[in-house]
């Protein structure tokens, strides 16, 4: 990952000419570029199957182009190494579609994940989920199984999650499906807050309301193609 | 309250409660069992076979039958000075002695007891012959030879039935040898099985914990540390069945004057080597999950 250095002018993910197909299936997505600059904020639209979710696992690492080349943090996915790919996913924030958390854990534990992994002392841990867990107003049921959870509080435990790291890239697919307006803009603030202190965001969404209250440049998958739909007004407008 | 809740948190991969955990946790016990069964086996063999040894190398005993009809004095000296001489110009042989009436006697008295009138009964003259190394003397080829200078003479084959029942032991020992490697690769196969399985079944959070950055050492650790745990408890339960079995075998055997095998019994070594098979067996399991696992990560995704 020597291309750190150049940290400023390249791009943190870069898509050259990248397919992406299941099994035998003909191609999802077909010779796709994209450059997304550190710092930016995206939205990721399209119809439903048009592919946002398979763009997105292809930039969280869990799925590989089946062709073209795939950097990220300037180092080409295809050649690292299975150490570098797990310290390249520590900073990196998934919030899943379908949340995917651990079902048998607490909200807490779910939270704890991404810092135990890479092995942060359980009084920090402590400090930090309970903090971010009261913002997302998830105190009360920070001890509740996950399965037991309603589907607005897994997904607020799911974004809780995604963001205990203070992630570079925060990749969000669907993030306010299940919650309610006013949740729905208070996560959204906590992501453009983020985004203000220097992380790459790409939110994928269906919502027109929430597209067109914040603006942000679009990534739109048609016909298993790309395109960007540039902001019209400015970032700051959207507080 | 909180806090004594977040401390004893469930680990993030819910292997306790594996289906193939029954099935692995009775697998080390019984695998364990037998592998302390062979290994007493083998320590038993071991141990009967150098006494056995040992024994041979003491020396050999010649007996010397009297003569059919009464001789003079000194033809009787030489009949047992050709036997003598014959042994004196063997190589390996050191010294030998004549083993005085008296002690015959002694011998004898088990056999015809004290009172019987042994000076009526034509006696037969024994020499001990002390050998310098009983493991290469070729007893065979002495007693043919020495049945042709003095066919009244015979070598006592202890030495040559001995060492046909060394042979047999150090078979029974070969047989307990392998029986001890085929439980122990069961036993890794088990492992192997159940944590292939097991990973196959946590595949989906083992991928979320790819993606939030864990390292395939991660998830192997968890492994390592729930193998080492049913490892030692399991082989726990098959080491406390072996030594309850020892203890009836025992017991049983007890009443019985087994003679040369009953002589054999296990040493404080052999006990410590047999009580320290749990924690082997611990980290056995806790070596072959981790790198299972590692190997199968790699493979998998
Ligand atoms: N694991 C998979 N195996 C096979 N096909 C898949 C798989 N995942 C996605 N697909 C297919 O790829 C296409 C794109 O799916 P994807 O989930 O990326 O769409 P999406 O834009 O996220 O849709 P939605 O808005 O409904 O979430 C779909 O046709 C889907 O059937
Ligand atoms: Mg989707």
């Amino acid at each position: 990952m020597e291309a750190h250095k150049n940290i400023l002018t390249e791009p943190i993910i870069d898509m050259q000419n990248v397919s992406i197909r299941y099994g035998k299936d003909p191609e999802v997505l077909s010779d796709i570029k994209l450059s997304l600059e550190k710092g930016s904020f995206h939205f990721l639209t399209g119809k439903s199957g048009a592919g946002k979710t398979s763009l997105l696992s292809m930039m969280y690492l869990a799925l590989k182009p089946s062709r073209g080349t795939l950097n990220v943090f300037g180092a080409n996915v295809g050649y690292a190494r299975r150490e570098d790919m797990a310290m390249m996913r520590r900073k990196i924030g998934v919030v899943f579609q379908d949340f995917r958390l651990l079902e048998h854990l607490s909200a807490y534990d779910n939270v704890a994940v991404p810092l135990r992994v890479r092995g942060m002392g359980e009084n920090e841990i402590r400090k930090r989920v309970k903090e971010l867990l009261s913002w997302v107003e998830l105190d009360k049921s920070m001890d509740k199984i996950c399965s037991t959870l309603s589907g607005g509080e897994k997904q607020r435990v799911a974004i809780a999650r995604a963001v205990i790291n203070r992630p570079e890239i925060l990749l969000a697919d669907e993030p306010t499906g299940n919650v309610d307006d006013d949740i729905a803009f208070k996560l959204m603030k906590l992501f453009v807050e983020l985004n203000k202190l220097g992380t790459t965001v790409v939110i994928a969404t269906h919502s027109t309301d929430l597209i067109a209250r914040y603006n942000y440049p679009q990534i739109h998958l048609e016909n298993k193609g790309l395109k960007i739909i540039p902001a019209l007004r400015r970032v700051k407008n959207a507080e | 309250m909180l806090n004594k809740l977040n401390i004893r948190r469930r680990t993030e991969l819910p292997l306790k409660e594996d289906k193939a955990n029954f099935f692995l946790e009775i697998s080390t016990a019984i695998s364990v069992f037998l592998f302390s069964m062979a290994l007493v086996a083998y320590f038993m063999t071991s141990a009967v076979i150098s006494s056995w040894r040992e024994s041979i190398i003491d020396g050999l005993t010649v007996q010397i039958l009297p003569p059919s009809e009464q001789i003079l004095p000194d033809e009787e000296t030489l009949r047992i000075g050709k036997v003598i001489h014959f042994f004196e110009g063997l190589s390996g042989v050191e010294k030998v002695a004549v083993v005085k009436e008296k002690q015959i006697k002694k011998l004898m008295t088990p056999w015809l007891g004290a009172n019987a009138d042994l000076e009526a009964l034509p006696l037969p003259k024994l020499l001990n012959v002390r050998l310098s190394d009983g493991k290469t003397f070729d007893f065979e080829k002495a007693g043919d030879d020495l049945k042709e200078i003095a066919p009244y003479a015979s070598i006592d084959n202890h030495g040559i039935w001995l060492k046909k029942l060394i042979k047999s032991a150090t078979s029974l020992k070969s047989l307990s040898l392998f029986v001890l490697i085929l439980v122990l690769s069961v036993a890794v196969f088990s492992i192997l099985y159940a944590v292939g399985t097991s990973l196959k079944v946590h595949q989906n959070i083992i991928e979320i914990l790819h993606i939030m950055g864990a390292t395939d050492n991660y998830v192997a650790k968890q492994y390592a540390l729930r193998g080492f745990f049913v490892g030692f408890f399991s082989s726990l339960a098959g080491t406390l069945m072996a030594f309850l079995a020892l203890r009836i075998v025992s017991h049983l055997s007890s009443g019985l004057e087994t003679g040369l095998i009953g002589a054999v019994s296990l040493g404080f070594e052999h006990w410590t080597v047999l009580a320290l098979i749990p924690l082997f067996s611990a980290v056995l399991s806790m070596v072959t999950s981790f790198f299972c696992v590692k190997h199968t990560l790699k493979e998998m995704m």
